[in-house]
């Protein structure tokens, strides 16, 4: 493995240690973050995008922005909320760029094709449901429940208090509950 | 629910579930859920939404992405690459409002006059092929000839190269490896619980009752049927009896998809004598813990979180690993608990009784006078040193009881019988 001696070895080392051996020029250390963090990374703008191809690239750009600006990383927060907050500065560049200032989980609906081995009814529904949120509540929802970040991290990517990010979750999943309570076919939600 | 008639708000009782809360607080909330069933049944409907969301799973990233991303590394034109998003991407997606034509122009000037610099100082003819690694504004420490493939997919445009050959299979075996641990434990290594089913989980069990004639190849017929389905025994009894009809019980654990075949087997061992199967969907059951699993994992990297940023007193420093050990605890509890469901789920149990068409034989000679004489003397002798014996624990358990008692009533006993004697004398 090119500058990786050993994979057990890398398996076991921590994020924020191996952006700090891609500053020192680490080929393994990059590798070994791209494996950890493709499918999330991927999947954080899958939910997001319509178009396959344009998820791809935009996670192929977040990588090459990792790549690029490792110098600039400063150990004072985890890797992932910094990974993630630069994804979500290249979905929001993309977004003011194509003017969809939304997501198009919903609209892609027809189109996404679920992961072999869940169930795509299960998925649109719920993807349907989470598209009937409030942007800025659904943005919240998204990062905690997919991304795993916490309310501090949500709050610093989206330039919030920790407060509103606490609300703004609380009343998405509350919303979601009723949604998918009220929704025929639903996965049993109750309220 | 208010702040009037319970001491959290709504959202204290979300944040705790995500684990968000201090050592302490989150000991309070959770000691106030299970008081309160309203904040109980809130906290259930979070779960169940968060479960629920674990559904809108999406497909595995494309190959494509490696193979162009690795294209954007090495240079590579002939494979469509979007190109880092101008200066945005170049200060890591921390500027990314200096996207657009500003900062292609930008990017463009700063890119010409490097070219320009460049060429005025090397002069080099080769230097031309190293100018879309520069526009990229690559500052890698190592030059472009230093740089190895980080990942090789099989590829023509990719000298093969042991090392990045190497990579290629330890990545794509880890890779499967990890997709293969989220198909068999949601959430492993507190990654996004992306476990799903499209059919129920059932946790299948059958008890097959058999009579057979000849006992004798069953033991090694049993062992060959559970060899053969990819099972194993996981308990076996036989009874030998010499006078009464040998038996054989035993559990067998086969994989769920050959237990059809492994009961249809085992059912000709012999007559057919009962047969029951039975399965319990866990479905519910398996999601519900995938969900608390991944809850718990988040509150134990919070509390790892709040401990390393910690700076406070050292009793609260202590307080969080004391909490942080209470959800490792509970963490490895769940993931054994799951892993035993997926096991009743992958593996049917299989409850085989087999019993022997006993024939009665004749006797055998009972046995002679003498020894009946023989057996009798020896337990005749045998019940003497046993009650010899038993004479001799019970005095020793008994006599420092009677000595004690002796003394204490012997004066009263005796002025008794004194005084017995001088009334009854004077009358005589």
């Amino acid at each position: 493995m090119p500058g990786c001696e050993s994979g057990s070895w890398r398996a076991m080392t921590s994020d924020e240690q191996l952006i700090l051996e891609l500053q020192q020029g680490s080929d393994g250390a990059f590798s070994e973050l791209f494996l950890r963090y493709r499918e999330r990374v991927w999947g954080f703008f899958r939910r997001r995008m319509n178009d396959t191809g344009q998820a791809e690239e935009l996670a192929q750009e977040t990588f090459l922005a990792v790549l690029h600006g490792a110098k600039r990383y400063e150990p004072r927060a985890t890797f992932r909320s910094y990974l993630f907050g630069i994804a979500f500065n290249i979905l929001a560049a993309s977004r003011r760029k194509s003017a969809h200032d939304r997501t198009h989980a919903a609209a892609a609906a027809e189109e996404m094709p679920a992961r072999s081995g869940s169930n795509p009814e299960n998925v649109i529904c719920i993807r349907q449901a989470v598209e009937r949120l409030e942007a800025g509540e659904r943005e919240v929802l998204l990062l905690r429940e997919f991304e795993e970040l916490s309310y501090e991290e949500i709050a610093k990517i989206l330039y919030l208090p920790v407060n509103t990010v606490k609300s703004r979750l609380f009343r998405a999943r509350m919303a979601l509950r009723d949604i998918l309570t009220a929704t025929p076919g639903s996965l049993g939600g109750r309220k | 629910m208010n702040s009037s008639t319970h001491p959290f708000e709504q959202e204290e009782v979300m944040a705790y579930l995500d684990g968000e809360l201090s050592a302490n607080r989150a000991a309070s909330v959770a000691a106030h859920l299970r008081e309160c069933a309203e904040c109980a049944a809130l906290a259930e409907q979070m779960r169940e939404v968060s479960s629920q969301l674990t559904n809108w799973s999406v497909e595995p990233a494309p190959a494509n992405l490696t193979k162009n991303l690795e294209a954007s590394r090495t240079g590579h034109s002939s494979v469509k690459v979007k190109k880092p998003n101008g200066i945005a991407a170049w200060l890591g997606g921390k500027l990314t409002p200096l996207s657009g034509h500003w900062a292609w122009g930008v990017g463009s000037a700063v890119a010409l006059a490097l070219v320009v610099l460049l060429f005025t100082t090397r002069r080099s003819t080769t230097y031309l092929q190293t100018v879309p690694e520069a526009q990229l504004a690559y500052d890698r420490p190592r030059s472009r000839t230093e740089s190895k493939p980080w990942v090789a997919p099989a590829s023509p445009s990719h000298a093969p190269h042991n090392a990045s050959q190497m990579a290629a299979e330890l990545y794509s075996e880890r890779a499967q490896t990890s997709e293969n641990l989220e198909n068999d434990l949601p959430a492993s290594r507190g990654s996004l619980p992306t476990f799903q089913r499209d059919e129920p989980m059932i946790a299948r069990t059958a008890s097959v009752s058999v009579m057979v004639k000849d006992f004798g190849p069953v033991e090694a017929s049993v062992r060959a049927i559970a060899q053969r389905h990819n099972g194993y025994i996981a308990n076996l009894n036989s009874a030998l009896p010499q006078d009464a009809a040998r038996t054989l019980t035993a559990t067998l654990q086969i994989p769920s998809a050959q237990l059809e075949a492994a009961v249809t087997e085992l059912k000709q061992l012999g007559r057919v004598d009962q047969e029951t199967q039975s399965g319990e969907e866990v479905t519910k059951e398996f999601t519900d813990r995938a969900a608390r699993l991944k809850n718990a994992r988040a509150t134990e990297q919070r509390l790892l979180d709040v401990l390393r940023e910690h700076t406070g007193k050292v009793k609260d420093i202590l307080e969080a690993e004391q909490e942080i050990a209470r959800v490792r605890g509970e963490i490895e509890q769940m993931e054994a608990d799951q892993r035993a469901l997926q096991t009743r789920v992958d593996f049917a149990t299989v409850q085989l009784a087999v019993q022997e068409e006993y024939k009665a034989s004749l006797q055998s000679a009972p046995p002679s006078t003498t020894t009946r004489l023989r057996n009798a003397a020896v337990n005749g002798y045998r019940s003497l040193v046993e009650s010899v014996i038993g004479i001799g624990v019970f005095a020793l358990q008994a006599l420092p009881t009677l000595v004690l008692w002796g003394t204490v009533l012997f004066l009263p006993g005796r002025w008794m019988w004194k005084r017995f004697r001088r009334t009854a004398a004077p009358q005589s």
